[in-house]
């Protein structure tokens, strides 16, 4: 165990990788709720999001012997991208399973979607969209377009995190992006 | 005309937040899954299981290996087929009666089923019988046991 010395994240990371299993238990309690915090922007179910800290945590594993972190930050940014790439896989999957599903919305909730739209582009403090609309509206992204726009938008990451992040280069972003508020906007304009 | 798109394009955006906000879990929900029972044996669970399915890579790759295997096999069955096929309308050619397929051997013989076409091939080169060869063995037993 660690909690008393308070050991860094890449002396963690080197006992971790040399077959410590105290230090990767110590990394893994130290950064789950990181990790959950991400994976909550994309899911909204706890099973959703205990799948992708699950799934970063295992890709981090294997992939310990490639971490070269040199400054503090260095190893949050590497677990944020693990896990970025975790829900973007996740996403990719989810949308497979429900392509076949991609039903219209039924006309009361056309009417319920549309009256909280109205109300939350003029008012965003008291907006309240229902979450179950909002999800199945959003499955007619892309698993990209939806990855581009929840970190530009929700999160708030500059386009180069975002490149960093997904490793795509910035005018990838950038074109992506513009693509995924046009496809976004196409969708909504039904309802607004 | 290109102010109301754009005033269009703004309120569209403003509402596009919204959604993908209304998407994401609440704060409880996250707290919830990240402290979840048993999450981090589940972890190990999972790289255990990596782990095995990577040291049984063999194993997994077989259906792959055989789903490229079996076209190759198809086809070098079908040519072996079509060689038999071939080489077996060309034996009942009338011409083809006594030929030699090689190492002095008739085909007769390699095609005979009641005997070893080896021993055919020596009893009609040599033009001994059965009973020939049988004399032979057992002189030459006699005479090795008087030494």
């Amino acid at each position: 165990m660690y909690p008393a010395t308070e050991p860094t994240d890449d002396v963690l990371v080197a006992a971790a990788a040399a077959g410590d299993e105290a230090a990767f238990e110590a990394l893994f309690n130290r950064h789950r709720r990181q990790v959950a915090r991400i994976a909550g922007r994309f899911f909204a179910q706890r099973e959703q999001i205990e799948e992708i800290i699950q799934d970063a945590f295992t890709k981090l594993y294997f992939a310990l012997h490639t971490y070269h972190g040199t400054h503090e930050a260095s190893f949050k940014a590497w677990l944020a991208q693990i896990t970025v790439n975790a829900c973007y896989d996740q996403l990719r999957r989810v949308r497979r399973r429900s392509e076949q599903n991609l039903g219209e919305l039924t006309e009361t909730e056309t009417k319920d979607f549309s009256s909280q739209l109205r109300v939350a582009a003029s008012d965003v403090e008291t907006a309240l969209v229902s979450r179950d609309l909002a999800l199945k509206l959003l499955t007619r992204l892309s698993a990209e377009d939806r990855l581009v726009l929840t970190l530009l938008d929700v999160e708030g990451f500059s386009v180069a995190e975002i490149a960093e992040m997904t490793s795509w280069s910035i005018s990838k972003v950038k074109v992506r992006a513009h693509r995924a508020r046009a496809h976004l906007r196409k969708v909504l304009c039904k309802y607004v | 005309m290109f102010k109301r798109n754009s005033q269009n394009d703004e309120h569209l955006d403003r509402a596009g937040k919204i959604v993908l906000r209304a998407a994401a879990a609440d704060e409880q929900e996250i707290e919830r899954a990240a402290a979840a029972p048993f999450l981090f044996t589940r972890v190990r669970a999972r790289i255990a299981e990596q782990l095995r399915e990577n040291e049984s890579g063999g194993w997994q790759s077989l259906p792959l290996i055989a789903w490229r295997a079996i076209p190759a096999m198809a086809l070098v069955a079908s040519i072996a087929g079509g060689l038999m096929l071939w080489s077996g309308s060309s034996a009942n050619a009338p011409s083809a009666a006594i030929t030699t397929v090689g190492f002095g051997m008739y085909e007769d013989a390699l095609t005979d089923t009641n005997d070893p076409g080896v021993e055919q091939t020596v009893l009609s080169r040599n033009n001994l019988s059965h009973e020939d060869v049988f004399d032979m063995v057992i002189e030459r037993g006699v005479v090795e046991n008087k030494k």
